[in-house]
C-alpha cells in the first residue's frame, strides 16, 4: 500500500509537469502579452523590449520554461508582472476561499443525494422516487451561474437583502493579513448561497449515480443474505448496501473534478469572491503569465491529488480492492 | 449479413466518459442483438423509444428549438440587436413581452435569437468532436500497438486537463469574436476538449468487436481494413456514440453559456444567452427579469437533451427494462 501511494505520487510529476508546460505554451502563443497592458499608454516600442528583457520574455520558450521550473523547485513561485505582487502570496490568500467553498458545495451535494438516492432506489417507481429522479434531471440541466442567480433573486432581492449578494467575509484563522474580516457569522451569510449554486448540480449527478447503483446492488445476493440472517434494514443499507454503491459513483465524482473547478470560477465570479477561481480567470484574460501559471500549477495538483484520492478511496469501500 | 451473433452480447465499455455530467460509468450496449425472425435492433429500440414519456418529451423540447432557431427571423418581432434609447428596461408589456434590456433591445427576440447560437455551438461542436474523434479512436483500438499509443498519448494529454481550464486557454488564444467566426471558435475550442472522449469511447468498442468471428471472416474473405471498419466494426459501436453524443448536446451547450458567461464566448452584439445572463445579472436588483429569461432557455434547451438522451440510453440497453 505504502509503495503504491509512493508510486502514485511519484507519477503526478510528469502529469503536472506536462499540463504546466502546455499552458505555458499556450499563454505565450496567445496574441499580445503582459508588457503591452504593463505600459499601457506609455508604450513606445524601445520600452517594451526593455520590459521583455527584464522580464526574460525575450528568451525562447522552452528556456522560458525551464527557468520557471528552476525558481519553483527553489520554492519561488515568481511575481505577477503586472502588479509586482509574489504569485506565491495571492494563491495562498486566495486558497481558503476557494477550499470552503469546494468542501461545503461538496457538502451540501452529499446531504442532498444519499438520503434523495436512497429513498429512490428502496421505493422505486413510486412518487417519492419519482419525485427525487425528477429533481435530478432538473439539477443536471440547470448551469451553476442561473441556480445562483435564482438564488439572489429569492435571497438578496426577494426576501429583502438576507444574504449579501457579492463579497466575502473569512472564516476565523483563514484570513490571511491584519486588515480583511473575519467572522463565523459573517462567512457563513457569505458562503451559504455560493456553496448551495455549487453544490446542487453535483448533488443531482451523484443521485442519478448512486440511485441506479443502489438498485444494481439491492438485488445482489449477499444483501438478501444480511437481510435473512436477520439484519436489521439499516444496517444493511447503509454498511452492505450503501458502500458497494458507492465504488461507481466515487469514480465519477473524480471525473468531475474537472468540472467542479470550471464551476468554481463561475460561481466565484457571479458572486465577487476573492477565490482561486476569479483569480485565475483574471490572470488569464489579462495575459499575467506568472499568475497563469501558478493557477495551472495548483489546478493540475488538485486534479491529479484528487484522482489519487479517488482511488485510495476503493480499498476503504471495498478491502478486497488492493494495491500492492 | 455476418455481423449478427445469435444471442446477446452485452459489453461494458467504461472510461468514455469523462465529460459526460450524466452519463454513468458505464454504459450497457447490446450489440448484435437479433434472433432468427425476430426484427432488427435499430428497429426495436425505436420501438422502445417510442414507448418511453421522457425521450418523448425530450424530443419534443428539441424539435420545438430546432424550430425557433430555424424561423428566428420569422418568429421574433424585433431585431435582436436594434438598440432603443426611447425603451431602456421596460417591463414585460405587449410590446415587449420579456421587456426591454439596458439598450433597449428586445429581450424576447434575442431569446430566440439566443437559441441558433446555443444550439449550433452544442450541435456543431459535438458533431466536430465526433468527426475526429471516432476515426482516431477506430484506427487506435483495431490496429493497437505503435499506432495506439500515439494516438492515445494525445488524447490522455487532452484528458489530463481539467475541461474548463483548456477552453477557458483555448478561447483567450483564438480570441473572441462576434458573428458566425466568433460562433465558430467557440465550436473548436469544445469540440477540441471533447474529441477524447469519443476516441477513448469507440476504442474500447473496438477492442472487443475486432475480437469477433464477423471480422475474422470478413479478413478471410479478403476485405480490406477500410472497408471492414466503416462496413462492420463502425456499425456494432453505435449506440454508445448516439447515446454520448444526444447526452454530450447537453453538456457542450452549458460549457457554451459559461464560457458565454465568462466573457469568453461569441461577442455581442450577436445574441448569446451567457452572456445576456451574465450583462443582466449587473442590473438584477431593479430587473429581475431580465437575468431570468436567458437563464430559462438555457435550462429549457439541456433539460431537452438530457431527456432525450436519457430516453435514448434506454433504448438502446434493454438491461434496463
Amino acid at each position: 500500500m505504502r509503495t503504491y501511494i509512493l508510486r502514485r505520487l511519484l507519477g503526478i510529476i510528469p502529469t503536472v509537469l506536462m499540463i504546466t508546460f502546455v499552458v505555458f505554451v499556450m499563454m505565450r502563443s496567445v496574441p499580445g502579452d503582459p508588457v503591452v497592458s504593463l505600459l499601457g499608454d506609455a508604450y513606445t516600442e524601445e520600452d517594451a523590449v526593455r520590459a521583455r528583457e527584464e522580464y526574460g520574455l525575450n528568451k525562447p520558450i522552452i528556456v522560458q520554461y525551464f527557468i520557471w521550473l528552476g525558481k519553483l523547485v527553489r520554492g519561488d513561485w515568481g511575481a505577477s508582472i503586472l502588479t509586482g505582487r509574489p504569485v506565491l502570496q495571492d494563491v495562498l490568500i486566495r486558497l481558503p476561499v476557494t477550499l470552503e467553498l469546494i468542501v461545503l458545495s461538496m457538502g451540501v451535494a452529499l446531504l442532498i443525494a444519499v438520503p434523495a438516492a436512497i429513498i429512490g432506489a428502496l421505493r422505486q417507481n413510486t412518487w417519492a422516487d419519482y419525485t427525487a429522479t425528477s429533481v435530478a434531471m432538473i439539477g443536471v440541466s440547470i448551469p451553476e451561474f442561473f441556480i445562483g442567480v435564482l438564488l439572489l433573486l429569492l435571497f438578496s432581492i426577494g426576501l429583502g437583502g438576507l444574504l449579501p449578494s457579492s463579497g466575502w467575509i473569512y472564516l476565523p484563522g483563514t484570513c490571511p493579513t491584519v486588515i480583511c474580516g473575519a467572522s463565523l457569522w459573517g462567512n457563513a451569510q457569505h458562503v451559504l448561497m455560493p456553496a448551495i449554486a455549487l453544490g446542487v448540480g453535483r448533488a443531482a449527478i451523484l443521485t442519478r449515480l448512486l440511485r441506479a447503483s443502489m438498485l444494481e446492488v439491492i438485488r445482489t445476493e449477499y444483501v438478501t443474505t444480511a437481510r435473512a440472517k436477520g439484519l436489521a434494514e439499516r444496517p444493511v443499507i447503509f454498511k452492505h448496501a450503501l458502500k458497494n454503491a458507492l465504488i461507481p459513483t466515487v469514480t465519477v465524482m473524480g471525473l468531475q473534478i474537472g468540472f467542479l473547478i470550471g464551476g468554481a470560477i463561475v460561481v466565484e465570479t457571479l458572486f465577487a469572491m476573492p477565490g482561486l477561481g476569479t483569480f485565475g480567470i483574471d490572470a488569464i484574460i489579462a495575459r499575467d503569465y506568472q499568475q497563469v501559471q501558478g493557477f495551472a500549477l495548483l489546478t493540475a495538483l488538485a486534479f491529479v491529488v484528487m484522482n489519487l484520492l479517488v482511488d485510495l478511496t476503493y480499498t476503504f469501500l471495498d478491502p478486497r480492492i488492493r494495491y500492492a | 449479413m455476418t455481423k449478427e451473433d445469435d444471442g446477446l452480447v452485452t459489453k461494458t465499455i467504461s472510461g468514455g466518459s469523462v465529460g459526460e455530467a450524466n452519463l454513468p460509468s458505464t454504459v450497457d450496449v447490446v450489440v448484435g442483438a437479433r434472433a432468427k425472425g425476430s426484427v432488427s435492433p435499430f428497429v426495436e429500440g425505436v420501438r422502445r423509444l417510442r414507448r418511453s414519456t421522457t425521450a418523448l418529451i425530450g424530443a419534443v423540447i428539441v424539435g420545438i428549438l430546432l424550430v425557433v432557431a430555424i424561423f428566428a427571423d420569422v418568429l421574433a418581432p424585433q431585431s435582436p440587436i436594434a438598440s432603443d434609447q426611447k425603451h431602456m428596461f421596460e417591463r414585460p408589456s405587449w410590446d415587449y413581452p420579456l421587456g426591454t434590456d439596458q439598450l433597449g433591445r428586445d429581450m424576447l427576440s434575442r431569446v430566440i435569437h439566443g437559441t441558433r447560437i446555443s444550439l449550433l455551438v452544442g450541435v456543431s461542436s459535438v458533431l466536430l468532436a465526433l468527426f475526429v474523434g471516432v476515426p482516431f479512436g477506430m484506427i487506435a483500438g483495431f490496429y493497437g500497438g505503435r499506432v495506439d499509443t500515439s494516438i492515445m498519448r494525445v488524447m490522455d494529454l487532452i484528458l489530463a486537463f481539467p475541461i474548463y481550464l483548456l477552453a477557458i486557454i483555448l478561447m483567450v488564444i483564438f480570441t473572441p469574436t462576434a458573428g458566425l467566426i466568433g460562433t465558430m471558435k467557440v465550436t473548436g475550442a469544445i469540440a477540441i476538449v471533447r474529441i477524447p472522449i469519443y476516441a477513448r469511447l469507440v476504442r474500447g468498442s473496438v477492442l472487443s468487436i475486432k475480437e469477433k468471428e464477423y471480422i475474422e471472416a470478413s479478413r478471410a474473405l479478403g476485405v480490406r481494413d477500410p472497408w471492414i471498419l466503416v462496413r462492420h466494426v463502425l456499425p456494432n459501436c453505435l449506440a454508445p456514440i448516439i447515446v454520448t453524443t444526444t447526452l454530450g448536446i447537453a453538456t457542450s451547450i452549458i460549457v457554451e453559456a459559461t464560457l458565454s458567461f465568462l466573457g469568453l464566448g461569441t461577442q455581442p452584439p450577436t445574441p448569446s444567452w451567457g452572456w445576456d445572463l451574465k450583462a443582466n445579472v449587473s442590473f438584477i436588483q431593479a430587473n429581475a427579469w431580465l437575468a431570468l429569461f436567458p437563464g430559462l432557455a438555457i435550462f429549457v434547451t439541456v433539460l431537452g437533451f438530457n431527456l432525450f438522451g436519457d430516453g435514448l440510453r434506454d433504448a438502446l440497453d434493454p438491461r434496463l427494462k
